[in-house]
């Protein structure tokens, strides 16, 4: 017991050690501007007052450390900057993209885990069979597709030569919620990949518990093939998948913005993207430290996890 | 394709039984051919299409089809067929530079790290890795580009940083399996230099898992480095390049999809055939049946 909460404890170090990472990178990028970097960031218009406005704003006068200190004590608040080009505060600009953004997360989420352990079940049943080499096939042929190609190919057929769903989310604003076939081929870019990564793992699982002498014994005694595969092989074969649905987070993240910026989802991503493009850094800043902790800490719970489902096999850091 | 792959692999292992030792030459010839055929047409075009691209023809009407051109024409009125052949030389070169320093990277680090016998410099390599391990990829990619408006080289080198903390874990495990052979140690024990350990036994040793890696790194490349572009991050706005294509040309969709439906295909046709040559890659040639 005292080996499992050692482990845990270094588990929990390695967290608050990849939280500092992720704010620290995220600081570096200030001081990674060539030259000043008020003047770096006043960009096309680089009149004095606007350049003033930039320093200003940044606090680019005082030295770094001081800057790093401010600025995660404002994150310790929930404070997390001031947009350069509106002149808001960032929190603002992510509460406006949350809502969208959750409403393809969440529908893509709900169904990235019974669609993956599905697929990877029914592929297990038969190693090898005609239901097995189809399902591996389409798993292994998209996974490593970029959303953005795998969405321009499902608008071209679903959405302009069959037509049963609108091509884009242009049109329907705030009021996403209430037009759900707008929400299908933006869902479905987004589920491929992770989809088939988790349903390969839960696959490859599968086979190894069903071929284990426990599962052998299981059978012997005379218990039925669906409690031996659902209540003593299937619970095995996901710990490498909780491990992997962390990995998958990070993947989502990059798809939603690929996602929103193809369907035009005015969400997260597209305010990440919009600030990109303005070179707006203290937003940019103030969501990939939102989305970097996010990833951190859903990694942290899936090890966890983990090693509560398999408590032998060592926790990955 | 995949399927195909299957169906032959059954196939031979009937053949396998009989004759072991001719069929298995063939296996591992045959096992690579659906992943090089779907890979073969975008990378061809992508390297060799500059040659045959010819010169630009004066500007027709923005996005049309026909009319001289095999594929239309784009948002700007260039010819769709001109701008696919040039299109891939950006996605594929900036992606195998990325990979090259990744690996120029990780494979001394992993190496280090698999046969040193000091547990605190191992320690002192990995651990900063692993912590970096936890940051979302494209966010770091687009982090660098709010920052500094970066050009290919530039996108090459956020694309390799990004890659390196996973590509020198997997090398320091393969390289430590094989360091902890009982060869190892008997080339250990005869003094043998460590050049001729690392290089001679270990590397010679995990040649083939890591080429199966530098095949997933080089498929992860050609993802970050496509979805960037499509972002619009590392090219300019009208470059020919698939990805920007596929995000300049699909505000005429409905009109003339072969604009972007095209270069779609070959990027997932590339990523697919890099996808199916890895996993050819990775089934072991002589995997004993499972005894089930």
């Amino acid at each position: 017991m005292s080996a499992t909460g050692h482990r845990v404890a270094r588990r929990l170090l390695l967290g608050g050690a990849q939280t500092a990472a992720v704010v620290l990178l995220v600081f570096a990028a200030t001081e990674a501007l060539p030259g000043d970097a008020a003047v770096a960031l006043a960009g096309d218009q680089p009149d004095p007052a606007r350049i003033e406005a930039v320093r200003a704003a940044m606090h680019l006068d005082r030295p770094p450390l001081e800057r790093l200190l401010v600025w995660t004590a404002g994150l310790l608040h929930g404070d997390l900057g001031v947009s350069l080009t509106s002149g808001r505060p960032v929190a603002a600009a992510l509460a406006d993209g949350f809502g969208p953004t959750l409403l393809l997360a969440v529908p893509t989420v709900l169904l990235l885990v019974p669609a993956g352990i599905g697929l990877g079940v029914l592929a297990a049943r038969r190693e090898g069979g005609a239901v097995d080499r189809v399902v591996s096939a389409v798993l292994l042929s998209l996974y490593a597709v970029p959303e953005f190609a795998l969405g321009a190919l499902l608008v071209t057929v679903f959405a302009l030569r069959l037509g049963w769903f609108p091509p884009t989310a242009v049109g329907y604003g705030t009021e996403l919620a209430s037009h759900p076939a707008a929400l299908v081929l933006p869902v479905l870019a987004l589920l491929a990949r992770p989809v088939c990564s988790l349903a390969r793992l839960v696959r490859a699982g599968m086979l190894d518990s069903l071929a284990s002498p426990y599962v052998a014994q299981a059978r012997r005694c005379g218990l039925s093939r669906t409690r031996v595969r659902y209540a003593h092989a299937l619970p095995n074969a996901l710990a490498p998948a909780a491990q992997q649905l962390a990995r998958t987070v990070d993947w989502l993240l990059c798809g939603v913005v690929v996602v929103e910026a193809l369907f035009v989802v005015p969400g997260l991503g597209t305010v990440l993207m919009n600030a990109v493009a303005e070179r707006d850094l203290p937003t940019v800043q103030g969501l990939a430290v939102v989305f970097g902790l996010v990833t951190v800490l859903l990694n942290l719970g899936a090890d966890l996890v983990t090693h509560r489902l398999a408590p032998r096999t060592e926790v990955a850091a | 394709m995949a399927v195909a792959v299957a169906r032959s692999r059954r196939g031979l292992k009937r053949i396998v039984v009989g004759r072991p030792g001719g069929a298995a030459r063939g296996r591992g010839a045959r096992r690579f051919a659906p992943g090089l055929l779907v890979v073969g047409v975008p990378l061809l075009i992508a390297l060799a299409g500059p040659l045959f691209a010819g010169d630009a023809g004066p500007r027709g009407t923005s996005l049309t089809t026909g009319a001289g051109h095999p594929l239309g024409t784009d948002f700007t009125g260039r010819d769709v067929f001109r701008e696919v052949l040039l299109g891939g030389r950006s996605v594929v070169t900036v992606a195998l530079a990325a990979t090259a320093l990744t690996y120029a990277v990780a494979l001394p680090v992993g190496f280090v790290c698999a046969l040193t016998r000091r547990a605190w410099l191992e320690e002192v390599l990995m651990r900063p890795l692993d912590v970096l391990l936890a940051v979302p990829s494209l966010l770091v990619v687009l982090l660098v580009a709010t920052a500094v408006q970066p050009g290919p080289a530039r996108l090459a080198t956020v694309v390799a940083l990004v890659g390196i903390p996973d590509a020198a874990r997997i090398v320091r495990a393969a390289g430590a399996e094989a360091a902890s052979r009982p060869a190892v140690e008997a080339l250990r024990m005869q003094g043998e230099g460590w050049v001729r350990l690392a290089l001679g036994y270990v590397g010679r040793a995990v040649a083939r898992p890591l080429a199966a890696d530098i095949g997933v790194r080089l498929t992860g490349a050609v993802y970050l480095v496509a979805t960037a572009a499509f972002l619009g991050v590392g090219v300019a706005p009208d470059a020919a390049d698939w990805a920007v294509m596929v995000d300049r040309n699909r505000t005429g969709l409905s009109v003339q999809p072969w604009a972007t439906v095209v270069p779609a295909l070959l990027i997932v046709a590339l990523t697919m055939g890099g996808n199916l040559l890895v996993d050819a890659a990775l089934a072991r040639p002589h995997r004993p049946e499972k005894n089930r």
